[in-house]
């Protein structure tokens, strides 16, 4: 980094620090939005768009960037005190989530997930700040052959998960898979599965799937019970002490925060790769490599460490692609590329040429958000938490109509709501039968994914199955993704034989 | 008996304060009788973001101040656009006030592909906001510099190209240059013109076909290399030539053309609202202000060119020909 370069980083860091009015409002208005399921930055931005468009560029610039960074946060927040991911980014959230809240540690969960979220964030901004270069080549090698390893790493997940009832898990993988062929096809676009109904065509909708499946039919479950925290768990009064006891859990775990956020950083920078595939890849990634796989899922802090981590790695991750090739890595990043081309601002090659404030001053605005962010949220923790201590004849409703209008929102059709509570009763029977929402959810979100890559590979090779393994880049991940599946298998046998050898 | 005419307070009250109600909800009757009394929703087929967005934007930015009131757009991307036609055709209620904003060439070759489930006589479009043509582009970093580069290729193996869809103007250009040259072409739909250009620059394709205006919105990451109609935007488009001009072909010009679409029976039954529309797009189409936020949103100034019911629906038809004509190829049937 040469002398300009540092100067004009802080020049733009100060004048980012001014706009405090700006950010911590918009920090607030994030987080809500974030956490209604169904309302995301991207469509805030879009409500809000006369008014980002009325302010000057710096100001509308820092106003998106923050409201970006606190929605991806706070849709972790819903996920594990109800179950209820805002956002297809914070899927994986809850699998770990929501357990620590169900055994009383709502308040360690959310101070997990906010630190987790702030140092992944803030890293990966500082690391995209610095390789901006080389991240922008990430795209240039992963191309449709390659993809198909990354979905295959999310969608392994599904195995691991019916590891524990192997035929359960699997049936609802691909339950769920085929759930996630509804649609129209990548190629032709013949509608296949859809039933006749014009609302399927572009596949079942991801919002209206995720909170039927999670928050609906556990509202169905937990109105069984008096209140969140089970019977074991105590619901206790708040206390700081929990929520600097989460800080200290996330902080002793920096290396595993470090690495997943990476995960999500190089995920994010793909164009058309989604905080939905980076969280679950860094979840399996997680429990691949970890000493105790056989507690994810019942409230680890590294399950619910490493998709919060990643998925906020991605936010930055997504910027690099949108200012260096003028290609918006996600829906959000192309409606902030809408407002800038309005301000005048040309993305490409020559935006750091011609105006290096803007680019500079996009990835300052995310470093400051989450400076401010760690400030301003964490002490919320304490207030937040109370939620799981709600008895359920209240919460339960609440959950139920407040996520079948999340349904609603995206599209504004009603048959997403009747899809949510189709979804719902589709989850609360998995659940009462011993399968896991988790693996059906994996399928339709992660399937379509797949058959798109599929596809287009198919598709640019004639049909030469060989095509996948084509490439340099996608055999050496072929290998790492074999890997990922064959060594946590050694390794736990590895460890069950020691335990079994008696000590001496 | 002599009646003497007398006013009490309370009727004289009661006399002004309709008198006062009166004057005050005047201009309310008024306008209750005036077209538009509230905002337009308008129906869009495509994901916000796009180009489809930002031309939207531009133009309902200067046509809202002749109507007073509010464009509120809703996004219904999905299968090429379909989805946005059947839930203008099937759920807005014609009445003039439900509008629909699509891009008369990809769209309409759709229905040559797939007939939609309504008569695709039921809609037309009465005003073009603008019109581009479609050319071929490479990734800036791409081997393949020139067209004589993609030629050479061609010859040693069937290349991949990127399009928006496969039912596209674009498409179609590309295949009638490869029927011209007795070349192969491997047609990818990387879904919308985001993606094509992200296709054509990491080199997921060899290079990509897009509507023009897009690809000069992608900035110096890409370099055009051919119109498949006229380059009358010359350096913006590299200076690239016609596909006429350069392979001696007759190709009629592959259009992208997006235009403000109403249901036919709202024009039948509210011939007076339909004037107002027409009016008042033609009147925006003259301001000076339409250019300044047009070009203020990265469109050519030249593509800015104003046409109305007959040339958007002779434009119409021209589409329903030439995807007839190329159905096999782009249907995959």
């Amino acid at each position: 980094m040469d002398s300009s370069t540092a100067s004009i980083l802080t020049e733009v860091f100060f004048e980012t620090l001014g706009y405090w009015y700006i950010i911590i409002p918009t920090i607030f208005l994030g987080l809500i939005v974030g956490g209604i399921p169904g309302f995301s930055a991207a469509n805030t931005i879009i409500i809000l768009m006369p008014l980002t468009l009325a302010l000057d560029l710096q100001s509308g610039l820092v106003f998106m960037i923050s409201l970006y960074c606190a929605a991806r946060m706070g849709a972790g927040i819903p996920a594990i005190l109800v179950n209820i991911p805002g956002t297809a980014g914070a899927a994986a959230t809850p699998l770990d989530g929501y357990p620590m809240a169900k055994q009383g540690k709502g308040q360690q969960a959310l101070a997990i997930s906010f630190v987790a979220s702030c140092i992944g964030g803030l890293l990966t901004t500082i690391i995209a700040l610095a390789a901006m270069p080389i991240l922008a080549r990430v795209g240039f090698y992963m191309h449709s052959v390659e993809m198909i390893v990354v979905m295959l790493f999310g969608i392994s997940l599904i195995a691991s998960i019916a590891a524990q009832d192997m035929v359960k898990g699997l049936i609802a993988g691909f339950l769920g898979l085929m759930i996630g062929s509804i649609g129209t096809d990548v190629v032709y676009a013949t509608p296949r599965g859809t039933f006749g109904f014009l609302e399927l065509y572009d596949g079942v909708p991801l919002i209206p799937a995720l909170v039927g499946l999670f928050a609906v039919s556990e509202a169905f479950v937990i109105i069984e019970k008096r209140v969140i925290v089970n019977h074991d768990g105590e619901p206790k009064a708040p206390n700081w002490g929990d929520t600097f006891e989460g800080v200290k859990i996330a902080l002793s775990r920096w290396v595993h925060i470090v690495w997943t956020s990476i995960i999500g950083l190089v995920i994010g920078v793909i164009p058309g790769a989604g905080a939905s595939i980076a969280s679950f890849v860094a979840y399996q990634q997680s429990r691949s490599f970890s000493k105790t796989p056989e507690k994810y899922g019942t409230g680890h802090p590294e399950g619910l460490i490493a998709p919060e981590s990643a998925n906020n790695g991605v936010t930055s991750g997504t910027l690099v692609p949108l200012l260096v090739l003028g290609i918006p890595g996600g829906a959000t990043a192309a409606i902030m590329l809408v407002v800038m081309q309005f301000h005048g601002v040309s993305f490409g090659p020559s935006l750091f040429e011609n105006q290096p404030t803007v680019g500079y001053g996009m990835f300052m605005a995310m470093a400051v958000s989450y400076v401010f962010m760690f400030l301003t949220i964490l002490p919320l923790s304490r207030y937040m938490s109370h939620v799981t201590t709600i008895p359920t004849i209240y919460l339960a409703p609440m959950i139920i109509s407040f996520t079948l209008v999340g349904g609603f929102v995206p599209r504004e059709y009603m048959f997403d709501m009747y899809l949510a509570l189709a979804f719902g009763v589709l989850g609360y029977i998995a659940r009462r039968t011993g399968y896991h929402v988790a693996a059906i959810l994996i399928g339709v979100i992660l399937g379509p994914l797949l058959e798109k890559y599929f596809l287009w590979s198919l598709k640019k090779s004639d049909g030469d199955i060989m095509v996948l393994f084509s490439s340099t880049l996608g055999n050496i991940l072929w290998v790492a993704f074999a890997l990922s599946i064959i060594l946590p298998m050694v390794f736990s046998m590895r460890r069950k034989r020691k335990l079994e050898v008696p000590a001496e | 008996m002599s009646m003497k005419p007398t006013i009490t307070r309370r009727a004289l009250l009661g006399t002004g304060a309709a008198a006062a109600t009166l004057t005050l909800a005047t201009p309310g009757l008024l306008r209750a009788s005036s077209f538009p009394e509230r905002n337009f929703s308008v129906y869009i087929p495509t994901a916000e973001g796009g180009g489809a967005d930002r031309n939207f934007r531009a133009f309902s930015s200067v046509w809202k101040t002749r109507l007073g009131v509010e464009f509120e757009p809703s996004f219904y991307p999905g299968a090429s656009g379909r989805v946005g036609y059947e839930i203008y055709m099937g759920k807005a209620e014609p009445d003039a006030y439900n509008l629909l904003f699509g891009n008369i060439g990809p769209e309409v070759l759709n229905w040559a592909m797939q007939a939609p489930s309504f008569d695709i006589n039921d809609y037309i479009y009465f005003g073009q906001v603008d019109k581009d043509p479609c050319c071929l582009f490479v990734g800036a970093e791409s081997p393949l510099k020139t067209m004589d580069d993609i030629i050479a290729a061609a010859k040693t193996r069937k290349l991949n190209v990127g399009t928006s869809r496969m039912a596209h103007p674009a498409s179609i250009g590309l295949l009638a240059l490869g029927d011209k040259l007795g070349l192969e072409f491997n047609l990818i739909p990387l879904q919308g013109g985001k993606g094509t250009v992200a296709g054509a620059v990491t080199g997921e394709v060899d290079f990509s076909v897009l509507t023009s205006g897009s690809v000069i919105a992608a900035g110096d990451a890409v370099k055009t290399l051919l119109v498949f109609g006229n380059n009358i935007v010359g350096e913006a488009l590299d200076n690239a030539p016609s596909i006429n001009d350069a392979y001696d072909m007759d190709l009629p010009e592959m259009l992208s053309t997006r235009a403000f679409g109403i249901h036919k029976k709202a024009v039948d039954d509210y011939p007076d609202r339909f004037e107002v529309l027409t009016r008042t797009f033609k009147e925006t189409h003259e301001d000076p202000a339409l250019m300044e936020a047009y070009i203020a949103s990265k469109g050519q100034p030249e593509y800015l060119v104003y046409a109305g019911v007959e040339e958007c629906e002779a434009e119409k038809a021209a589409m329903l020909e030439l995807g007839a004509r190329y159905k096999s190829l782009l249907s995959g049937a």
